[in-house]
């Protein structure tokens, strides 16, 4: 054969083998998820049955490093559910006792149906379309994005059957195609103190993975999965549609949850695992219990390479971290476990104790929008298969999720309408975390001579939307997602990381450590959260929240000028080979200007090119003022927040200003833009031409 | 010594002949980028020539510094200095496309080509270039965006594996396929070009004819010639950037801009290396031999000499005094 056939048969088989190599991955996938031989069924089953006929919230304490419960249970959620690998679906049924500490009689109950979200005319979806979600553009929908969540059936004990008396409710937008919250009302009003118990048989369809819940290839992950009653705070029902920019909120309670698989899955949830057996039907139950949680989370897949040996000597007990990894990722096994434990010393030390006895770190599948998420003892992490060493995107997730286990999980704020109680206080300590493990400067990049810092990629990602919304915003009022993220995320973080400039390190540190231990296992608002900050600062500090929370002011201080002449200028000669006199006085000035709308006080530091510094207080409130001086030197440079406290200031360039001007960044960065160009121009002359 | 080695060495004998055309659209390209990048300097100096935190950028490279300055609206969009770069980047490929002529005619001379011979080339051959790049342009295009299409194919195929190193394996050995069917194609314009301009094609399609036929008939020959050349465009494209990367001080901004532009500048080699690879191989197999009419010589009647005194080859002997 000549060579030219070779040559242009080449491309072509390549073309035919890749494809086949694919199809016969596929096919492998397909195959690992069929059925597996029939296995023994010696194991018993240790958790919780359902149809429990005692009204009562168990006193369990099976699943925390404690000898007695550490939350007011409100709720006891036993599941029994079984996952059909093929379809996606559950068919379960839930029995969920509840006990009425609200003071009052309830005479309907709202449920969360979160997963009715994924069809093309939830709020969800609509909001979703104009405003974006995180994983999902919806540009054209598709069939296996769609996700349900229906009750089959619903039994109140005691009041029999009241399936025909469930109504969907649409209270923040009156989207009447929105299924997301249906309401029960009650045969008889439950009394305060007294106990319900519901009997719910229910199916859920996942969708492909949307907002960190889904299915992907063999994967699954189960979250916000079964109807999830409301929660009564402030005397009202608080139970919000799932929006686009939204999480959640659910009162604390026990979670006995039963999973039905296929034998061959590998599975991870949230709480302990408390019984396995293998049912005839290749299939096995696997039973977990979670106490003094407020939501149950978990994942299947036959691929997960799993880690749990590693345990975690914490303040009230051993904790045993699960790892569940793609077998692509293996070998960041140890990196993820190292991650997870310096977290997890970080938390206790300065926050508080972690008390539970698990925690589960998943590696979702890959490109699944799964990666990134908290639930209560169980979290999800992202990586790929190329992760260079000082590239520490792996290292932030996790960290992040795990800070998650105390702002969400135990500090149960309503994230619906302070999102930034748990995503903007944890973006805040994930800063400290990082900070203290990866340094200051290298805390997300560190290789090859580049380097780059979380704090300020938080206030980069507030910068560009600094005027737009308030912090203290209801999560699905954001201007948009980008709003949302930015202020939510970065803005709270540097907002935080700025309070502690003004309070001082050691003071924000024992107040949050003072509301986490105050508020773990509760609902506190944000009032509860400001107010700890001013008990512990014993400061008045209205002026700032008023400013940075609940208002959408801006911080922006600005050097304006600086200058400087000789006194006695017009006696100087004019020459320019006349030296300079070491005696000469010289007049300066500086100008500096507060160009936003947010008022504070700054320090200013005037350098003189004899080595002199001075130190100025600005109160901010005029919109500029000036500095002036006589000194036998000139004004060498002049920066205002000369310590680097006011991290909310979105622009910190302008924030100082030299004399004489320094060309060598402006020409390093135009350097790289020049080399761009340039083999831009090459790379277009080399295949056009 | 086989084929290869005879183009790749005798493309690389015209290049080394040839240096200052390298060198020329070296300048011309540092010059239209140095324009391109106008703009973006200044805004660049405008807003870090004061600044303390630039400094940040200088000592080391902090990413986030340089992701900041990008999100300040006071830096303001970089979407001016982006579209100066396109246009100054399109301006040198429509340099080159006007020269390229006068070189392919300077590596096919054996001497070094008068600067009016250089441009009488350009000139001569502008327009026929420009309908080469027309159907070069479409037939490039199709085969690029089939190619790519099939590509997209077969990535979101190797999406639905489980094994997630197949999406990268597959990105990258369509990758492949793609370079060396695009590579098959330059080759044959590169022929053509060598063609209608070393033969005086006006009639372009019989050059895209010819250049054709010869890629097809020596594509092995050829298309390991430019593959190698392109290997070592990659090893010192790497070599550049591992260079800056490791022996370049951060605060070191000269050397920084010294090894960046002797790199661009030794890039610049190996596609002019191809085009003596293409002369030297259109020299070899496709110039035409020059017809010459066998004649039969008029007979030249046998010159006559005069009859040439003939001179004592000892001179006479002189009497005696």
């Amino acid at each position: 054969m000549k060579i030219r056939w070779v040559i242009v048969l080449f491309p072509l088989l390549s073309v035919v083998l890749i494809s086949v190599l694919v199809q016969e991955h596929a096919a492998k996938a397909a195959a690992s998820q069929a059925p597996a031989a029939p296995a023994s069924a010696s194991s018993v089953m240790a958790a919780g049955s359902n149809g429990s006929a005692s009204l009562t919230i168990p006193d369990t304490t099976l699943a925390i490093n404690s000898p007695r419960p550490m939350s007011q249970r409100v709720v006891h959620y036993e599941i029994d559910a079984k996952y059909d690998a093929t379809r996606h679906t559950v068919d379960a049924t839930e029995v969920l006792t509840y006990h009425n500490l609200t003071g009052q009689a309830l005479d309907h109950f709202p449920f969360h149906l979160y997963q009715n979200a994924f069809q093309p005319n939830s709020t969800f979806v609509r909001e979703g379309k104009i405003l974006g979600t995180r994983d999902t553009r919806y540009d054209k929908w598709e069939e296996k994005e769609f996700g349900s969540e229906d009750i089959k059936s619903i039994e109140v004990v005691g009041q029999g059957d009241l399936t025909s008396q469930l109504k969907f409710i649409q209270p923040d937008d009156g989207n009447k195609d929105d299924k997301t919250v249906v309401d029960l009302p009650m045969a008889r009003a439950i009394p305060p103190g007294g106990y319900v118990q519901f009997k719910i048989a229910f199916q859920t369809k996942f969708p492909e993975t949307q907002a960190r819940s889904g299915w992907k290839r063999d994967f699954v992950l189960g979250g916000q999965w079964f109807p999830k009653v409301g929660v009564w705070w402030h005397g009202a029902w608080n139970c919000h549609q799932y929006h686009a920019m939204s999480e959640f909120f659910a009162d604390f309670g026990v979670y006995d949850v039963k999973l039905t698989v296929p034998s061959y899955e590998v599975v991870g949830a949230s709480g302990v695992k408390v019984g396995e057996v293998n049912n005839p039907d290749n299939r096995k139950t696997v039973a977990y219990h979670g106490d003094d949680i407020h939501d149950f989370a978990w994942t299947a897949s036959p691929r997960y390479k799993v880690k749990d040996d590693g345990v975690y000597q914490g303040q009230m007990g051993p904790v045993q971290m699960r790892i569940l990894m793609q077998p692509a990722h293996w070998s960041q096994v140890e990196r993820h476990e190292k991650i997870l434990k310096e977290s997890l010393e970080h938390f206790e030390s300065w926050y508080g104790p972690y008390p539970y006895k698990t925690i589960t770190l998943v590696d979702p599948e890959p490109d699944s929008a799964a990666g990134g998420m908290e639930y209560p003892t169980f979290i999800t992490g992202e990586t790929s298969w190329f992760m260079p060493d000082g590239f520490y995107m792996p290292e932030l997730v996790v960290e992040h999720e795990f800070g998650h286990q105390y702002w969400y999980g135990m500090v149960a704020t309503n994230e619906f309408e302070d999102a930034w109680m748990d995503e903007g206080i944890n973006s805040y300590t994930e800063v400290k975390v990082l900070d203290s493990i990866l340094g200051k400067r290298t805390s997300i990049l560190n290789l090859v001579g580049a380097t780059a810092g979380e704090r300020e990629l938080q206030r980069g990602d507030y910068a560009s939307v600094a005027d737009l919304d308030p912090i203290a915003q209801k999560a699905y009022d954001y201007y948009s997602g980008n709003s949302y993220a930015g202020v939510t995320y970065g803005k709270t973080a540097s907002m935080l990381l700025t309070l502690e400039g003004i309070i001082g390190e050691d003071t924000m540190a024992k107040a949050m450590r003072v509301y986490f231990m105050k508020y773990r296992f509760t609902h506190p608002t944000k009032e509860d959260f400001l107010k700890t900050i001013e008990e512990v600062s014993g400061k008045n500090l209205r002026w700032y929240f008023d400013q940075a929370i609940y208002g959408s002011q801006v911080l922006d201080y600005k050097v304006l000028r600086v200058d400087s002449y000789p006194v006695n200028w017009y006696e100087q000669k004019r020459s320019l080979f006349q030296k300079e006199d070491k005696n000469t006085v010289y007049r300066s000035s500086v100008w500096i200007q507060r160009k936003g709308d947010f008022v504070m006080p700054v320090e200013l530091e005037v350098k003189f090119d004899n080595g002199g510094k001075v130190r100025e207080h600005w109160d901010g409130v005029s919109r500029w003022t000036k500095f002036t001086y006589e000194k036998k030197a000139k004004v060498e440079s002049a920066e205002l927040d000369p310590d680097h406290k006011i991290q909310i200031d979105r622009n910190d360039f302008n924030n100082s200003y030299t004399a004489e001007p320094d060309g060598k960044p402006a020409r390093k960065v135009t350097n790289y833009w020049l080399f761009v160009t340039q083999w831009l121009g090459q790379a277009l002359a080399w295949w056009a031409v | 010594m086989n084929g290869n080695e005879g183009l790749l060495s005798g493309g690389w004998s015209r290049v080394t002949r040839n240096k200052r055309y390298i060198v020329w659209f070296y300048i011309l390209n540092l010059a239209l980028a140095c324009l391109g990048a106008a703009a973006f300097s200044n805004q660049a100096h405008d807003y870090l020539d004061h600044s303390l935190l630039s400094g940040r950028l200088v000592h080391g490279f902090d990413v986030a510094v340089l992701i900041e300055m990008f999100a300040q609206p006071e830096f303001g969009t970089t979407d001016a200095a982006r579209a100066s770069g396109v246009h100054f980047a399109l301006l040198f490929f429509l340099a080159i496309v006007l020269f390229l002529p006068g070189v392919l005619q300077g590596y096919a001379s054996t001497y070094r080509l008068p600067r009016e011979d250089f441009f009488r080339a350009c000139g001569r051959n502008l327009w026929r270039f420009i309908r080469l790049l027309i159907v070069a342009g479409i037939v490039m295009g199709a085969v690029a965006a089939a190619l790519l299409g099939l590509h997209g194919v077969l990535e979101r195929k190797a999406l639905d594996s489980t094994n997630e190193l197949l999406l990268f394996e597959v990105r990258v050995a369509g990758l492949v396929v793609i370079f060396l069917v695009m590579s098959a194609l330059r080759i044959w314009f590169d022929l053509a070009e060598a063609d209608v301009v070393l033969s005086d094609q006006r009639v372009v399609r019989k050059s895209i004819g010819a250049g054709f036929r010869h890629m097809w008939r020596n594509l092995g020959r050829l298309l390991g010639a430019y593959v190698v050349i392109t290997i070592v465009a990659a090893i010192l494209l790497l070599a550049g950037l591992g260079a800056w990367m490791n022996f370049v001080p951060p605060a070191s901004v000269a050397s920084a801009i010294f090894v960046s532009q002797l790199t661009l500048l030794l890039l610049l080699i190996p596609r002019f290396w191809q085009r003596g690879v293409v002369v030297t191989y259109y020299l070899q197999n496709m110039v035409e031999p020059i017809a010459v009419q066998p004649s039969t010589p008029a007979p030249v009647p046998p010159l006559v000499a005069p009859p040439v005194p003939v001179i004592p080859s000892t001179p006479p002997e002189t009497e005696g005094v």
